[in-house]
């Protein structure tokens, strides 16, 4: 009788998650508290950080449903896997985003491809470790800092890697303000950081509404591999600069923006399992997007300061936009100018970041549509 | 694969692809220096374009 309740007892506690909880679990549930806590404390990027943290914690607690086929989490990653939230999430980003900048002062949008020697770094560092080269290829691309470019290129070179590599790209975005600033501050003096940049030009509705149909052409005619990204990214941008969609234009930069960073999120995280994500190619490839994006920092700021050697006193640009060229719209810009109005509050460098830092997200695709190609990927 | 799968070949592919990326955003760039032409063509008032909408 008493053996027939243990074993009762023991059919029951199998059935709960708790008999399958071991350390790595709480390895993994912890990391997921800390996103949120940076989120809630710190204000690190919350609107992707409490979604990956939670759904980070949710994923490791056994027997959670959510992340078992037929699971909302597990449906939000053939979203990802699927590549269909990707485009979506350019869809809304170029609703967002006012191109101006980058129209206004092409000279800047060199450092968006500048900014990107990190992904190179991190691609040779990969092979070095014996990943293959697609893999490796796969991982460079999380220093492009943007993450459904990243996304889109692993699918396509390393789909295994998704995991590892969504989390690094995102993560790191998230946490840009932390990275970026002590690179910036090591290449470039008090002086340069002070320097003031001229104010831009207007830039007309014509020009506006040109740019979006221009890009298209261009990137489907050169990088058909990325073009699905750019050509939504300058959809949602048309709607929003013809002026005569401004339902379409603003549920896209809202609503179905929205819906979008949910599922997301709730995607990347759900992949946080500790089985999966507790090995030492995860921990290789956290180290490997953590050198990408310190080495396109770096790239960045240190060709802002070659750019200054060819540049009369008087035009020479503040090297802190370098590091805007790293793409991630637009926390890169931020940071650029945060790291230059902690030495003149008055310096607003913000709407001049958003130049390079929107030409990063060209540099990240050009990159990724020449890697694809490089290895015979369509 | 047209790149090898080796040390070399991730190189080779980084060398080709920084190059490339930097020739073709220098390309849009160059493109983009000429939007201010269009300008040439006229100029579109917000508050009509706005007016014209459904």
């Amino acid at each position: 009788m008493f053996e027939q309740v243990l074993g009762f007892l023991q059919a029951m506690a199998d059935q709960t998650g708790v008999a399958h909880f071991w350390w790595g679990n709480v390895v993994m549930i912890a990391i997921g508290c800390a996103m949120i806590l940076l989120a809630i404390v710190k204000k690190y990027e919350p609107l992707l950080l409490v979604g990956i943290g939670f759904a980070c914690v949710i994923s490791n607690v056994p027997g959670s449903d959510l992340i078992l086929p037929g699971g909302l989490f597990n449906y939000a990653y053939h979203g990802i896997e699927l590549l269909v939230i990707p485009p979506l999430i350019f869809f809304g980003v170029g609703a967002m985003t006012d191109f101006g900048p980058m129209i206004a002062h092409p000279k800047l949008v060199i450092l968006g491809a500048l900014a990107h020697l990190g992904i190179f770094i991190s691609l040779i560092g990969a092979k070095m470790l014996g990943f293959s080269i697609n893999e490796a290829g796969a991982i460079g691309i999380i220093g492009g800092a943007d993450g459904p470019m990243a996304v889109f290129v692993c699918v396509k070179l390393a789909p295994h890697l998704l995991p590892q590599v969504a989390v690094a790209a995102y993560s790191y975005m998230a946490l840009m303000p932390l990275i970026q600033p002590p690179v910036i501050k090591l290449l470039t003096s008090r002086e340069e950081r002070l320097i003031r940049m001229k104010q831009m030009r207007p830039v007309s509705r014509l020009e506006k509404i040109a740019f979006p149909i221009v890009i298209g052409i261009v990137v489907n005619l050169f990088f058909p591999p990325v073009a699905p990204l750019i050509t939504m990214l300058m959809l949602g941008n048309l709607f929003k600069e013809c002026l005569v969609t401004e339902r379409l234009y603003k549920t896209a930069a809202n609503d179905l923006m929205n819906v979008i960073i949910i599922i997301l999120t709730v995607g990347i995280g759900s992949t946080m399992n500790a089985e999966k994500f507790l090995t030492v190619k995860t921990i290789e490839i956290i180290v490997l997007g953590l050198i990408a994006f310190l080495g396109g920092t770096a790239s960045g700021v240190i060709g802002a300061k070659i750019m200054n050697l060819f540049l009369k006193e008087g035009n020479k640009i503040n090297p802190c936009l370098g590091s805007a060229g790293i793409a991630s719209v637009p926390i890169a810009a931020r940071v650029a100018h945060i790291v230059a109005a902690k030495e003149d509050r008055e310096n607003l460098l913000i709407y001049h970041a958003m130049g390079p830092n929107l030409a990063g997200v060209f540099g990240t695709a050009i990159s990724g549509g020449i890697m694809l190609a490089l290895l015979g990927v369509k | 694969m047209i790149v090898p799968d080796s040390v070399y070949g991730a190189v080779i592919l980084s060398i080709i692809d920084f190059t490339l990326s930097v020739v073709m955003i220098t390309g849009i760039g160059f493109v983009l220096a000429l939007f201010p032409l269009l300008n040439r063509l006229g100029k579109l008032d917000d508050e009509k374009i706005k007016k014209g909408s459904h």
